[in-house]
């Protein structure tokens, strides 16, 4: 059977991860990428190589998801089996400055790529997943939050995220497309963006270990959240899509952590504990050691308005899907760091990325 | 001078080598990129200044976020070089790219408008406007005949600002700029693509460039001269619009043959034409007129063809030896 995939948002965490566990399944993958000045295919560059080679099987698009007609041509040329749709404007904060084309890419781009299948005649032959999140839970209704658990979207990345996952719901009951969505918790791992707090607190951990950043500026250190590992995850994607009826699932550890935890695991496997004093914008991470203060408050930090404690059931992808996580929460804090250790020395060394 | 200088789109290659000339002439620079914490800004960085532009998420199709940013700035000098740059791209993704272009002039626009801010604009504009430059250089009288949807944008683009200074009273210009090319190009773009292609070829990891259209002629100028003419046009007393280009008309072929004999080769050797990089309609000649510009900004290029193709095979030899990107 002919296995094509088309991955939007592949320079991403997740899109990296899925395209190389879509190659090693035997798929044809199909990356698009938005355009930039700046070079950002850092994740995928060893899957690429020059598309007149033979034998390829990974192939990159430019596209964008706020241009129909850009998406249909992609759509129409790759003729995918399997679309995933991971591009987003996916920061929390930056959909606070950017509220508009957040809504317009996160939002109406999934309705958009929808359209493309129906407008192709491909809605018996292409299977859609839409990247869900927990964002969606925004102030909780209820712990933990499963499939039923009623959304509380508390930014406008997550509202626009709210139209995409009920545009998808609408398309699967209205035309009887094969469209799935992944509610995902919290999912890092050594490739996360820079200025999300997991990569933040473990580069910041690489560096002090260095010797060239003295403290790490933090938010709300007892925001919890349902923290996975983004490989284990976009093996539930892949899961979900295989399914012969397309449903909704809630992908997460069923594990709730808060920063402070990953900060002193984090610190603690360089072998510099932290510990606490003071309390509110004034509290200061020691480590214990030596009484130097490594990790400090920041109000600028906060959200405009924080969600509550993220923790998911996903006791529906385990009975259903057979999947559950795999990789600990001291696990993944221990690979993030290591990793960072290892591209700063890199880095340092004068090496490229 | 002082005040704030606003980049819309700092982290392209005007954005940067713009921030840098800004920098030196004593404004406090700011620059938007869609994703401030996504976007690299390596070309900032390439150029050492990265930790001296105030940097902000701004989507010019978004006026949430231009308001936003140019209320909180409150700039002397805004330049919108934000934009999908690329004319091939601009086949494959039209609505974008008029978005972009057309929806990210305005909105800027319309934000001095109702912010009724004194600030002087500068718009990017472009060769691309005048599609085939048929009857000699265009100057800034000679007709648009845009031949791509990206042309069609800045042609539109073009209008609106001056519509704007028109109607408003706005201090609104735009630089009709052809070619400029620096290392600081996206591969994407021919003359990088050609550059990286003969070094890779010289160095033993490739055999084959395969290009488009070799007959084409183009109008290619030093990107960092270009950006000072942009900050000369808002120096002025009057808003006006200006072509910037060297004069001199090189065709493809010409570029690809001096980037090949840098490394000792002949490009007939390597170089296999491939229709299929043909864009549907591509632009013959494209030549312009800077008489204008020497005139009145007392601005000329320096740099030229043969010396531009060895600044840029030079600073990739340098990146390669660096092993940056």
């Amino acid at each position: 059977m002919r296995k094509v995939a088309l991955i939007t948002g592949v320079t991403g965490q997740d899109g990296a991860y899925l395209a190389e566990l879509l190659l090693s399944k035997g798929y044809i993958v199909h990356g698009v990428k938005r355009r930039a000045s700046s070079f950002n295919t850092g994740r995928i560059e060893h899957l690429y190589h020059d598309p007149h080679e033979k034998e390829i099987k990974f192939f990159l698009h430019y596209g964008d998801l706020t241009d129909a007609t850009n998406l249909i041509r992609l759509v129409q040329e790759v003729q995918p089996t399997e679309i995933y749709n991971l591009a987003a404007q996916s920061h929390v904060q930056v959909s606070f400055e950017t509220p508009e084309y957040t809504a317009n890419s996160d939002g109406i781009g999934t309705l958009r790529l929808l359209e493309a299948i129906r407008i192709l005649g491909l809605d018996k032959t292409a299977r859609f997943y839409q990247a869900s999140t927990s964002e969606l839970y925004g102030k909780v209704q209820e712990t933990p939050q499963r499939e039923t658990t009623p959304f509380y979207p508390r930014s406008p990345y997550a509202a626009a995220k709210l139209y995409a996952y009920w545009i998808t719901v609408n398309y699967r009951e209205a035309y009887g497309l094969h469209a799935s969505n992944g509610i995902l918790f919290n999912h890092e791992g050594p490739t996360r963006g820079e200025t999300f707090v997991t990569r933040k607190i473990t580069r910041a951990v690489a560096a002090i270990e260095a010797g060239v950043q003295q403290e790490l500026f933090l938010g709300n250190l007892d925001a919890k959240r349902d923290w996975g590992h983004a490989r284990d995850y976009v093996e539930g994607m892949w899961r979900i899509v295989q399914q012969e009826v397309p449903d909704d699932y809630v992908l997460a550890t069923g594990e709730t952590r808060s920063v402070r935890e990953f900060v002193e695991l984090a610190f603690a496997h360089v072998g510099r504990p932290i510990e606490w004093r003071g309390s509110g914008v004034d509290e200061v991470g020691f480590e214990t050691a030596t009484g130097t203060p490594r990790v400090r408050i920041d109000p600028r930090y906060f959200r405009p308005t924080e969600v509550d404690l993220l923790l998911g059931d996903p006791s529906k992808a385990h009975a259903k899907l057979g999947w559950r996580h795999t990789t600990t929460f001291p696990e993944l804090v221990r690979e993030m760091v290591s990793s960072d250790i290892r591209l700063l020395a890199a880095e340092r060394a004068g090496q490229p990325r | 001078m002082s005040g704030a200088a606003l980049i819309f789109g700092v982290s392209g290659q005007d954005g940067a080598y713009l921030a840098r000339l800004l920098l030196e002439r004593g404004f406090a620079v700011h620059g938007t990129s869609r994703d401030r914490e996504m976007a690299g800004f390596g070309n900032l960085t390439r150029l050492g200044i990265r930790e001296r532009v105030a940097l902000h998420s701004a989507v010019p199709s978004d006026f949430r976020s231009v308001l936003q940013v140019i209320s909180a700035v409150r700039p002397v000098r805004i330049f919108n070089l934000a934009a999908q740059s690329s004319v091939g791209l601009s086949f494959d993704q039209p609505v974008e790219t008029l978005d972009s272009i057309i929806g990210g002039t305005l909105n800027i626009l319309e934000a001095m408008r109702i912010l009724g801010l004194p600030a002087r604009f500068y718009n990017a504009s472009s060769s691309e406007c005048f599609g085939n430059t048929d009857d000699g250089p265009a100057d800034e009288q000679t007709p648009f005949r845009p031949r791509s949807p990206y042309g069609v944008g800045k042609a539109a683009a073009f209008w609106a600002v001056a519509n704007y200074r028109e109607s408003y009273d706005l201090f609104a210009c735009s630089g009709i700029l052809f070619n400029h090319e620096s290392p600081l190009r996206p591969a994407r773009f021919v003359t990088q693509k050609i550059v990286r292609g003969a070094a890779d070829i010289a160095e033993g990891k490739a055999s084959r460039l395969r290009l488009g259209a070799l007959e084409i002629a183009r109008d290619w100028g030093w990107a960092p001269e270009y950006v000072d003419a942009m900050a000369r046009m808002l120096d002025r007393d009057q808003p006006e619009d200006f072509v910037i280009a060297t004069g001199e008309l090189h065709t493809l072929e010409d570029f690809v043959d001096r980037a090949f004999a840098y490394f000792s080769l002949n490009w007939r050797d390597h170089v296999e034409i491939d229709p299929e990089l043909k864009r549907p309609s591509d632009i013959q000649v494209s030549v312009g007129n800077p008489a204008r510009a020497a005139r009145l900004l007392d601005w000329r290029a320096e740099t030229t063809m043969p010396a531009i193709v060895r600044n840029l095979l030079d600073a990739e030899m340098v990146r390669r030896r660096d092993g940056k990107d």
